[in-house]
């Protein structure tokens, strides 16, 4: 049985280690809040967006513009975005974006597209570059508070290879905020633009129940040039929900892994405590036998 | 009429107003309640939503304005007040 000097060295340091990933729960928690709330807070604009491109769509003029290009299975070239943390200590997070992110290059690849891989925080790059695979672009400044800038940074090049007929189509994995529990790897399509036409029909049904839509709008200048304008907001916009999702779900990850780290730090703590009572109380018994023994004999 | 100012982070304005003044592509749009269903696109300038005595100023850039029915939604990609 283990020295009850050591027992207590080790219950010291568990405890100091408990002490750490419970302060980093704490702040996740609240960095997790505010992040929350960003996510929130890009809802409305996202759906004035959508709206809008409902409303004006047309299949005569999704011809004429490059953006709602659809290459269907001829697709050559797909970049592929993968966003993952700048920061590690959080479970699975990271490592479940990158592997739907291999297993979506490898489906890629299998039908003979080359995969142009743009990577966005550390841990994604680190991975990446460790096995040897080819990236285009990388970059690790964008932390967990993205902005808009950002969002237009990484997507301005893509689009404008997409209109050059440069790349077929432009794909993001990325964790999608659920809630705090549940943030799973996913992979959206943001190029080219789905064409929402569909959408409006399947929610028909729900949208009598809102405000009456009218149809014919006063436009200026065009409904064709209002598109043309406002699919790249809809396109930069996809990024940027991308990359505040993701920052959100980092932080959702981050306290669930500390928050189970500081619980089996503490079942650490009673385990080893149990063991030193009894070290303890085994020592007592064995001197109190000795004295009585000592007694015993003289 | 009700008015929105929507920008990509979060919803900068969200409440009744008398009028609305844009800065639209081609110069200044003013918007009073009861307008015909309308879109533009924006240029770059001073948006004015004024309700009472009371007006809120912002500096949009790009986007767009829509009337529909008695709601004002001005969508742009970057609005900051002053």
């Amino acid at each position: 049985m283990a020295n009850p000097q050591q027992l207590r060295g080790r219950i010291r340091s568990v405890e100091n280690t408990r002490q750490i990933t419970r302060t980093m729960e704490m702040v996740s928690t609240s960095k997790l809040k505010r992040a929350q709330d960003r996510v929130v807070a890009t809802r409305p604009y996202a759906q004035a967006l959508s709206d809008v491109i409902g409303d004006l769509y047309s299949p005569e003029l999704a011809e004429r513009f490059p953006l709602l290009r659809q290459p269907g299975d001829g697709a050559k070239c797909v970049a592929l975005v993968l966003i993952t943390s700048n920061r590690g200590l959080c479970g699975g997070f990271n490592s479940n974006l990158i592997k739907l992110a291999r297993a979506r290059i490898e489906q890629l690849e299998q039908k003979n597209v080359s995969v142009r891989l743009h990577l966005i925080g550390k841990k994604g790059i680190g991975y990446f570059k460790y096995i040897g695979q080819e990236i285009a672009s990388a970059r690790e400044d964008i932390g967990d508070k993205p902005t808009v800038e950002h969002a237009a940074d990484v997507v301005q090049p893509l689009v404008e290879a997409f209109e050059r007929e440069e790349l077929d189509a432009v794909e993001v994995i990325f964790a999608n905020f659920r809630s705090a529990m549940s943030t799973p790897p996913v992979n959206q399509r943001i190029l080219p633009v789905e064409a929402p036409g569909a959408r409006v029909n399947k929610s028909k049904s729900a949208r009598a129940a809102g405000p009456v839509r009218v149809p014919n709008y006063i436009l200026k200048p065009s409904a064709a040039e209002i598109v043309s304008s406002v699919l790249p907001m809809y396109v930069r916009n996809s990024m940027y929900r991308a990359l505040v999702e993701t920052a959100a779900a980092e932080h959702g990850a981050r306290r669930t892994a500390m928050k189970s780290a500081t619980d089996n730090a503490g079942d650490m703590i009673d385990s080893l405590r149990r063991v030193l009572n009894r070290a303890r109380q085994a020592k007592i018994t064995q001197e109190i036998a000795e004295i009585v023994g000592g007694a015993d004999a003289s | 009429m009700q008015v929105t100012v929507i920008s990509p982070e979060r919803s900068v304005y969200d409440g009744d107003a008398d009028s609305v003044v844009a800065p639209a592509f081609d110069g200044e749009v003013g918007i009073l309640p009861g307008h015909a269903p309308f879109m533009t696109l924006l240029g770059e300038g001073r948006l004015v939503v004024r309700e009472g005595n009371v007006s809120h100023n912002f500096e949009v850039r790009g986007g767009f304005l829509q009337v529909v029915g008695d709601q004002v939604r001005v969508v742009t990609e970057s609005a900051s007040e002053g």
